[in-house]
């Protein structure tokens, strides 16, 4: 489903179109030749503003790519989750320039692969393992999230020789708070109909968004603007008004796993809302400002993330309940990537949710980074399609 | 005026041709390493006007014949009305997947399951057990039918199963009690799949598994509702695209 019209410019316009990874990957090494150190980070819940506070810069660690699996599974069990499978095979084949880059890791207890696997890995860097709180409703969950928090502070501030005030954490709230604006003001193009931005435009600017510091997003956000006003302007759009609009929920999607957004953009679906972690999940919400307590602050709003660890996750309901007003998706597609039990589990509440609620056709997509699957989602993205 | 439906499934490929809603002509052909080349030797002589393609290889064919596609979900619909008008749950099994769609009272699809990328369950799965227990499909299903009890078989994967029917029939089994359970392991498969749709009366079963006598029966069994077998149940999906052809490109006729 290309845009309505000819050689439209890409909305990040550099040398790495179509290659959010090798941007990330400069960006990250400019800050690192600068003096600064890296910390790999696997999931959205890693604190970026204490990251941020003790002056790191956060790198996301491959974990994408279907190439790292044969060399995984000469350790892991095949009937793991791929993403699992995959960032250790990127370790153990020394393959993720990220993690080469990194300093430290920052890793965290959301589910038991995870935390398996990160004690086969912990061997190569400093690595500090989060335990994140999975009842997020409990009263104690927010102080023993917050405290996990502060032990991550001192020991990056040991691993980095840096240090980390209660002031620069409340100054990285104001950017994260600053750039989420950015970020939805970017997101309402989606939300439009016809949609005047991409799937994969949203993708980039959100992969860059989550490492980038605020300040060094300003000229391109300045940019990014400046086009998406101007395509307005000439009634450029995605798709067409009766393109079927896709939200895609679940697992987070990137590398091989996009097979799935692209077999729904070939049949004609537009995707305008990402609900993933890898999409729009980490820009949604805002950090409080000036509570005196920065840490606290920043523990109550990364445990309002909806990951399908959490019991009971009511909080996901509600999210997809905002995000489909805003969005206004005609189907509801869930990505479960193999062997995640939690989303796949969940994946039952959603279904009745998106039907039952919402009166949406829902789609659920077992899948994982291989793609001897593509044509049997085809047949049932076509299919979801044809029902409408 | 005629219209062509082509189904190419993973096993075999079905034309159907219709003027003015009624079939012409049927065709089946095995698929082969080349499904290309079977469509080409199906069409020969059949009177080319407007052709819609489903299954698997709709989308090869695409490029090489003058045709439009529409996905399995939406033929088998279609087809499922023209044959039984009061349908409300489509059921196919074919060679490598199994679908289960359920229609609204107008025939518009309401839901629809399909199995996971494995074979498991389907003509083909049958097709291995059969060989495995050294029988042809036909022996394979008069086998079951015959059979006073049944050997429960618990692995799904088609690789699994073999080698489980395999060490069944090195314990002594006899084969026609494998050869029932086997097929109550699919057909309690199957009805698993069929009641994540809504089961609505009247069902229809179509694809070449439907055309095994042992599977309706178990599903039946295992459903507690009657289903419709129709006439030739591997064309349903090819009729459904000669139909869907028909409206599109003649308003109905």
């Amino acid at each position: 489903m290309p845009f309505n019209v000819a050689d439209v410019e890409p909305i990040i316009n550099d040398e790495f179109v179509g290659e959010p990874n090798k941007r990330a990957l400069q960006y990250i090494q400019t800050k690192r030749s600068e003096g600064m150190p890296v910390a790999g980070i696997y999931c959205g819940y890693a604190p970026m503003e204490v990251i941020r506070a003790v002056g790191a810069v956060p790198a996301i660690l491959c974990a994408f790519a279907n190439k790292t699996i044969a060399a995984a599974e000469a350790v892991l069990p095949a009937n793991l989750c791929p993403l699992i499978k995959s960032s250790y095979g990127f370790i153990a084949t020394d393959t993720c320039p990220f993690f080469a880059l990194s300093d430290a890791i920052v890793a965290e207890t959301t589910c038991d692969g995870k935390k398996k696997m990160f004690e086969l890995i912990s061997h190569y860097k400093p690595m500090f393992v989060m335990d994140l709180p999975q009842l997020p409703d409990e009263k104690e969950a927010e102080a023993n999230w917050a405290a996990m928090i502060t032990k991550l502070k001192g020991f990056m501030e040991e691993t980095f020789g840096n240090s980390g005030s209660p002031a620069r954490i409340e100054e990285e709230i104001k950017a994260t708070n600053e750039k989420n604006r950015l970020m939805n003001r970017f997101f309402d193009y989606a939300a439009k109909k016809p949609p005047v931005l991409k799937w994969s435009e949203a993708y980039e600017l959100a992969l860059l968004a989550q490492i980038a510091y605020t300040r060094d997003l300003h000229p391109i956000f300045e940019k990014v603007f400046k086009q998406l006003e101007e395509r307005e302007m000439k009634g450029v759009c995605y798709g067409t008004g009766s393109s079927p609009r896709v939200l895609v929920t679940g697992c987070p999607v990137g590398g091989d796993s996009a097979k799935v957004y692209k077999i729904i953009e070939e049949a004609g679906g537009v995707i305008v809302a990402m609900d993933a972690c890898t999409g729009m999940k980490p820009f949604l919400s805002e950090i409080e400002e000036d509570t005196g307590d920065p840490i606290a602050a920043v523990a109550r709003r990364y445990l309002q993330l909806p990951c399908s660890c959490m019991t009971p996750n009511m909080r996901r309901l509600n999210e997809l309940d905002k995000m489909i007003a805003r969005f206004r998706p005609d189907v509801v597609v869930e990505v479960v990537l193999h062997a995640c039990h939690s989303y796949n589990i969940e994946a039952y509440k959603i279904m009745n949710h998106a039907k039952n609620k919402h009166s949406l056709p829902y789609l659920k997509i077992e899948t994982d980074y291989s793609d001897g699957d593509v044509e049997q989602i085809r047949t049932r993205v076509e299919a979801l399609f044809d029902s409408l | 005026m005629s219209f062509i439906g082509l189904d190419i499934g993973s096993r075999t490929i079905k034309l159907v041709a219709c003027e003015n809603g009624t079939v012409v002509l049927r065709r089946k052909a095995l698929t082969s390493h080349d499904p290309l080349a079977v469509c080409r030797s199906l069409l020969k002589d059949a009177p080319e006007v407007s052709i819609i393609a489903t299954g698997y290889g709709r989308h090869l064919v695409k490029g090489y014949l003058p045709c439009e596609t529409v996905s399995e979900i939406k033929a088998f619909a279609a087809g499922a009305r023209a044959v039984l008008p009061s349908c409300r749950t489509v059921l196919d099994i074919g060679g490598q997947d199994t679908k289960a769609i359920s229609l609204n009272e107008n025939g518009r699809i309401d839901n629809f399951q399909m199995n996971d990328k494995c074979a498991a369950g389907t003509g083909r799965f049958l097709e291995i057990m059969a060989t495995a227990l050294g029988l042809s499909l036909d022996d394979f299903m008069a086998s079951a039918l015959s059979a006073e009890n049944a050997h429960p078989i618990n692995s799904m994967c088609t690789v699994f199963a073999e080698s489980e029917v395999i060490s069944t029939i090195a314990r002594g089994v006899s084969r026609t009690a494998i050869a029932l359970g086997i097929h109550q392991a699919i057909a309690a498969r199957t009805v698993t799949l069929l009641e994540r749709v809504s089961v609505a009366d009247d069902i229809l079963f179509a694809g070449g598994v439907a055309l095994n006598g042992c599977m309706k029966e178990q599903v039946e069994k295992m459903l507690h509702h009657p289903i419709h077998v129709p006439e030739d149940p591997q064309m349903i999906g090819a009729l459904g695209c000669a139909l869907i052809a028909g409206e599109k490109f003649q308003g109905g006729k």
